[in-house]
């Protein structure tokens, strides 16, 4: 079969699986609305501040498994529903970051800049109307460059690349995410280093599980969702707890502003906004397909671009950037939105995580089917049908079904999400924590899980508190064992060579790229 | 002074990595480095430790000898709270391990094993554990436990329980798998 055919069938495994239901004599397929279900539940996750997509994708895993199972047939809904979430929640960060000043993720901060001061000239109406539709273009900008990019990456990795230079290529991916991530290059290899530690307990080839101190709990491993949820969820519920606590219990936020006033965008608005979403879309895609490098960065760098531009153009006594801008608004939300399309060109093209969003995905699909995403994905059979091809095209398709429900209910949608920024912390974030320590013991059944999760929390805890990033961590861990696996094969298959990373040019380039991105991070943070 | 707690940081995870390299991976792992098997080498077990020890090391070093100017450390005030938190997850886990069966071997005859699956039995552990780790965990972050916070508790343990229990019969809510 060629690759026609297997769009054909992503396609049809989308539009044409198990029905769920029928509107108007057309049958809805299960995958269609769970991906409108995670989009509207990520909307409500992104306006809710304290909550994050990535919590709302860790707890709702266990759920949906139990619900589907582990099937095949379960890989698109699950996957979509995710994929929902993960673009929902960027939009609705804008709601409160808008409406009450308080960005609802980290990435909306700097929706606040203009949003705010707009709602707060009585135009809030307006500005979630252009968040929205800035969101909704950047998304498909995003999305059309991952489906034309990442096959074609996947490609190339697998037609030039051979076993040392896949391994060099980790280690290239590895040391990058180490460097970019945080205010520290040591602290970046420190979380890296310990999160490929704690992938290698209990694993390798021999019969006894190495690291384990001989701890039965450990013989099987550690959880990878005790590690991941609780280094992300845990720590971050144990941190900003005590950030309340030390605020005295109570919870600040700016002024609320009703979501009235004109909420209508002209065609020459429009147009004035476009060329501020074309430069941060642009942005925040070449951001998003950078391993480690999340839509925080994406939303700062078009933020700084778009006002530098707006100022070059702006005549005497027209507001500036950060008095209630409308491009301000869209620059933000263009970048911050174009990130979620492109952060999959590595995971499909070369299984390899970019951030916290892409790391639960890749959970998922492992979990589900141990479906790996990689360069082999893309591999199109001579005879037959290659599934893991037909569900990375049923996953670009998704990734276009949510940006087809951003375009169109999204934006009334976040309308009716401003109350969510009431609902506080402290009594969310407790009940998240119990939440996540169920949904762990649901799909572990072992008390010792929660345990591990618990303590990997503390870890996320420390190291939030020291300002080491977990990111590197882990992605250190999802990645550890198949860096050691394919180093394994590497050696072997290079007669036992021990130079055998840098004896091809290619794997060469790598490592050298690999010290080289080490020493920049380091000069570039010591000026 | 900030310096000086990137410095300590640095040090600790450099001793961390030579304790891994020269003290652990030697003694909880079978094979070396590389081991001959069947006439050929192949890589052991201990070399991906080893690397894993050698890049907290190196962090370490880097940590320790270019330290960030703005860099936090952790203070007593995190290890109280810290510590606060141990004690909380103590109560709440030991109270939704023992609950049910302490409840069962008091009004049951055979005990909490063969009534794990049933209501209300299941419900025991899981809804008093989870309403004193939900509502403590509220009261630490706003300096009070009242009636508020204990509501709050037992309302998010009954509703995350039947959220759970009632569409999946084949899930077992904390602790019952492993009573």
């Amino acid at each position: 079969m060629g690759v026609w055919e297997h769009v054909v069938l992503g396609f049809q495994a989308v539009f044409l699986g198990s029905e769920a239901f029928r509107a108007f004599g057309i049958p809805i397929s299960t995958t269609v609305l769970m991906i409108v279900s995670g989009f509207l539940c990520g909307i409500v996750v992104g306006a809710t501040p304290g909550l994050a997509g990535p919590m709302a994708m860790a707890i709702s895993l266990p759920i949906l498994i139990s619900v589907f199972g582990f099937s095949l047939d379960s890989l698109l809904p699950i996957v979509g529903f995710m994929i929902g979430i993960m673009k929902g929640a960027t939009v609705g960060g804008a709601v409160p970051a808008i409406l009450f000043n308080t960005p609802g993720t980290p990435d909306a901060y700097l929706t606040t800049m203009d949003g705010h001061p707009m709602a707060r000239n009585g135009q809030a109406a307006k500005a979630l109307r252009v968040a929205h539709f800035s969101s909704a273009s950047g998304d498909t900008v995003s999305d059309i460059v991952l489906v034309l990019c990442a096959p074609f990456l996947a490609l190339l990795v697998e037609r030039f690349l051979d076993l040392p230079e896949k391994t060099a290529l980790l280690i290239l991916s590895l040391a990058f995410i180490a460097s970019v991530i945080g205010n520290s290059v040591g602290k970046g290899l420190i979380s890296m280093g310990l999160g490929l530690l704690a992938a290698m307990i209990a694993t390798g080839g021999d019969f006894y599980p190495r690291l384990t101190f001989g701890l039965q709990d450990l013989a099987e491993g550690i959880p990878v969702a005790s590690a991941v949820l609780g280094v992300l969820i845990l720590g971050e519920v144990f941190k900003a707890l005590e950030d309340l606590r030390r605020e005295g219990g109570g919870e600040t936020g700016g002024a609320a502003s009703a979501g009235t006033g004109d909420r209508s965008l002209s065609l020459s608005e429009i147009r004035a906004l476009l060329p501020h979403i074309a430069r941060s879309s642009a942005i925040g895609t070449a951001i998003g397909a950078l391993p480690g490098v999340g839509s925080t960065l994406a939303a700062t760098l078009g933020y700084g671009a778009g006002r530098r531009r707006h100022e070059k153009a702006r005549k005497p006594g027209e507001p500036a950037f950060g008095e209630g801008v409308p491009a301000g608004v869209a620059s933000t939300e263009a970048a911050n939105s174009s990130v979620s399309g492109a952060n999959l060109i590595p995971v499909l093209s070369l299984g390899i995580p970019g951030n916290t969003a892409a790391v639960f995905l890749i959970l998922a699909m492992d979990t589900i089917t141990g479906f790996n995403p990689g360069p082999s994905v893309f591999r199109v059979p001579s005879e037959g049908i290659n599934v893991e091809l037909v569900m990375a095209f049923g996953i670009f398709v998704s990734m276009f079904v949510a940006n087809a429900a951003n375009w169109t209910i999204g934006g009334v949608f976040m309308r009716y999400t401003g109350v969510l920024a009431r609902v506080p912390k402290r009594t969310l974030l407790p009940v998240v924590l119990l939440l996540t320590l169920t949904a762990i013991y649901v799909q572990e059944t072992s008390l010792a899980a929660v345990y591990m999760t618990i303590g990997f929390g503390f870890l996320g805890y420390f190291m939030r508190r020291v300002d080491m990033s977990p990111l590197p961590f882990v992605i250190a861990f999802i990645l550890g064992g198949r860096l050691e696996e394919t180093a394994r094969q590497a050696f072997a298959a290079t007669g036992a060579d021990p130079l055998f990373l840098v004896t091809s040019p290619i794997a060469l380039a790598f490592i050298l790229g690999a010290v080289a991105v080490i020493a920049l991070n380091l000069r570039r943070r010591s000026e | 002074m900030r310096n000086t707690s990137d410095r300590w940081l640095g040090l600790a995870f450099l001793a961390f990595a030579l304790a891994v390299v020269f003290v652990w991976v030697p003694l909880d792992v079978d094979s070396g480095l590389v081991e001959s098997v069947r006439r050929s080498l192949v890589i052991g077990d201990s070399l991906g430790p080893v690397c894993a020890g050698f890049v907290i090391g190196a962090g370490g070093l880097l940590a320790a000898f270019r330290p960030i100017p703005e860099a936090r450390s952790i203070t007593f005030t995190n290890l109280a709270w810290v510590a606060g938190l141990v004690l909380l997850f103590a109560a709440s886990l030991a109270t939704m391990r023992y609950a049910g069966p302490a409840a069962a071997q008091a009004f049951a005859e055979n005990g909490y094993r063969p009534l794990r699956n049933t209501i209300p039995w299941k419900y025991i552990g899981f809804i008093l554990g989870g309403a004193i780790l939900v509502s403590g965990m509220a009261g630490l972050a706003s300096r009070r436990i009242g009636g508020r916070e204990a509501a709050l508790g037992v309302v998010a343990a009954l509703l995350i329980a039947l959220a759970y229990d009632l569409p999946f019969e084949d899930l077992l809510l904390p602790p019952n798998g492993d009573v």
